[in-house]
């Protein structure tokens, strides 16, 4: 069995921005396989990369912002999908450039795959730890999601 | 000039962004920066438990929890009225030193150095950790990820949790530090020491050495000069966990120095209407428009802020390094905003020694780490963030739940400031409509020198430094838009 880490990504405190979190609490009443690893991380970048050593699948839940979108679409990416996934704030490389940095360095322990399941937001701006209600009527769409892709695994 | 209002449907949400107007002959006549600021901090922390306010506010940013944790801390032991140990402030302080070590070395290698290290105007796929490799080798990198790893370790070591520290109490720490810890912690401080030198040099060689960045740094289009902030120990010199703020003028002369607790008899905040943006300014001085120089009450706060409001390092290597810059770019104050990046590596180094000093401090081990608390008041707390001077201000009722809260975080005291210095370099930089990217990245390094933090936001697809550039004509149509990356 592939050795994997589910991690829900996003900021507790600023609404829709910590919908992976809620996604994530969401999965450990339904997961059972105790060889998955779900974490959380409420930061980005080099210290997401941290996490994510040692595993070689990774599957990242997280909130995003994409033109053309509504809040409340569930999606999934492949990391090499996109240019950049920034992580939480300019202040820090995206997990990407993280990545490739990391590949240069020829680093041992890095993940062959990399999902990303994206859940589009609204309110990010203004501090609270509940989900608009469309964003949380996502949540049970993006459990199921990440269970689907737990089965190729 | 003309008046320039930009209408608020365009304010934004999710982004950073410059508006850049051009006159008729294609020069720049403005530009103006928004940031989104995040909004009702005061509403959702009220009716909290006063003792979760660390943990809660270093929720609020991914990159520096310890800032806010320690922000918090200090004003939780000033509203239950209780003075930390000795020991108990050492540890905070070393704890702090870690995080200083991390974030500036982050800094400097991957956000703020490729611009000088891979080129202003090279393409923006080489400005970036990778570019900064394919010239200074692949050792450089290792050594890189190996001390912020390090600045890491220590926070997690003292704070008992990496990332989000959990061991400020009002009154003290919640955890003290074990023979062994203090082995490993020596071990790490002394070699990030020996890379903080090396980083300097490595500065002096790729900056200092090259006529062209010289020239830039102390170009016009770079210089502003406002007055300075930033906290300093007894003796006027830099320090990040305590001491007074100290203002300092245009001629490098003290303006006032206070205690936080009265930080708003000095610092007044203006709300501008076409931005979410608040611009907090000197009292003393006034709110004289975003503008420089004496009359107006705009200050910077950060690394620069600091070296400027201080009389220098309290310790010795960094000292020496601190009158080196003073001494190369004309004396105090520095008014070049890129000397930041200096400005920040000599931090780093003083972050290292000074860290060396708490380790090898007798009282680091001592198991008397808190003070019982008295009844619950009012509190305010200040730090040096990374990226300059963050104050939490709380009333806590008789049950300990949080009546009344306020912040001012680093990147608004520097809200004028930034503001500024964009605007003028979009001035020095953009001439008769002629826009390339390779142009904007000069106008955003001026941005960029700032660390500024936007807090903490959603990833946006595509990802990149969440900013776009509009350019519009005399006719304020739009001319250009950029988005990066």
């Amino acid at each position: 069995m592939t050795k994997t880490i589910v991690l829900g990504v996003g900021n507790p405190i600023l609404q829709d921005d910590g919908v992976g979190l809620h996604v994530l609490e969401a999965l450990r009443e339904r997961l059972t396989n105790p060889k998955v690893t779900l974490e959380t991380a409420m930061t980005g970048g080099m210290n997401l990369l941290d996490l994510i050593r040692g595993y070689e699948k990774v599957i990242l839940i997280d909130a995003v912002k994409q033109m053309g979108s509504h809040p409340g679409e569930v999606k999934r990416f492949m990391l090499t999908d996109l240019p950049t996934v920034h992580s939480c704030n300019p202040h820090d490389v995206s997990l990407s450039e993280a990545l490739q940095l990391a590949e240069q360095l020829k680093e041992p322990q890095l993940p062959s795959s990399i999902i990303l399941i994206g859940i589009t937001v609204d309110n990010t701006y203004e501090f609270g730890e509940h989900l608009s209600s469309t964003v949380a009527s996502a949540v049970p769409k993006a459990v199921n999601l990440v269970l689907e892709e737990l089965k190729n695994t | 000039m003309k008046t320039i209002t930009i209408d608020p449907i365009t304010r934004l949400e999710g982004h950073g962004k410059i508006n850049i107007f051009l006159n008729d002959h294609g020069d720049v006549e403005n530009a103006y920066l928004q940031i989104p600021e995040l909004r009702g901090f005061e509403k959702f922390a009220e009716g909290r438990r006063a003792e979760d306010m660390p943990q809660i506010t270093s929720r609020i940013c991914g990159v520096c929890p310890v800032a806010h944790h320690f922000a918090a801390t200090k004003a939780l032991d000033a509203a239950f009225h209780v003075d930390p140990p000795a020991a108990a402030k050492k540890l905070r302080e070393l704890l702090y030193t870690g995080y200083i070590i991390y974030d500036h070395i982050l800094h400097f290698y991957f956000l703020g150095g490729p611009d000088f290290v891979v080129g202003p105007e090279a393409p923006a796929a080489k400005r970036n950790i990778l570019g900064v490799i394919e010239k200074a080798g692949l050792d450089v990198a290792k050594d890189v990820i190996k001390h912020r790893a390090y600045g890491q370790k220590i926070t997690a070591i003292l704070g008992g949790k990496a990332t989000h520290p959990v061991c400020g109490l009002p009154g003290g720490v919640s955890k003290g530090l074990s023979k062994e810890e203090v082995v490993e912690i020596k071990n790490m401080v002394a070699s990030c020491h020996t890379f903080a030198k090396f980083t300097l040099n490595l500065f002096e060689d790729i900056v200092l050495k090259n006529k062209t960045y010289v020239d830039l740094i102390q170009s016009d289009a770079y210089t502003l000069k406002t007055y300075n902030m930033g906290l300093v120990d007894k003796y006027n010199k830099v320090n990040f966990y305590d001491g007074l703020i100290r203002v300092t003028d245009q001629e490098a002369q003290e303006l006032e120095k206070f205690d936080v607790k009265d930080y708003t008899k000095h610092i007044a905040e203006l709300v501008e209407e076409w931005s979410y943006m608040k611009y907090p300014y000197l009292k003393s001085v006034g709110w004289n428009g975003l503008t420089d120089g004496k009359t107006s009450g705009i200050y910077r706060v950060g690394p620069l802020g600091r070296l400027n409001a201080a009389d220098g390092m309290a310790t010795p290597q960094a000292e020496k390094e601190y009158k080196r810059m003073m001494d190369t770019l004309g004396g105090k104050p520095v008014n070049s905003t890129l000397a930041f990046h200096w400005a920040r590596l000599i931090e780093l180094l003083y972050a290292t020694e000074r860290a060396k000093e708490l380790i090898d401090d007798a009282d680091i081990t001592s198991t008397h780490i808190r003070n019982p608390v008295g009844t619950p008041g009012e509190g305010i707390g200040v730090v040096e963030a990374a990226r300059g001077t963050l104050i939490h201000h709380y009333h806590v009722d008789k049950k300990g739940l949080i009546e009344k809260a306020n912040m001012i975080v680093a990147t608004t005291n520097n809200a004028g400031a930034i503001t500024m210095s964009v605007r003028d370099a979009a001035k020095g930089v953009i001439h008769k409509g002629h826009v390339t990217e390779g142009l904007l990245n000069k106008v955003e390094m001026a941005f960029r020198a700032y660390d500024p933090c936007f807090g903490c936001a959603t990833h946006t697809l595509p990802g990149g430094l969440p900013m776009t550039v509009n350019i519009y004509d005399h006719r304020r149509k739009l001319y250009k838009t950029f988005s990066q990356p």
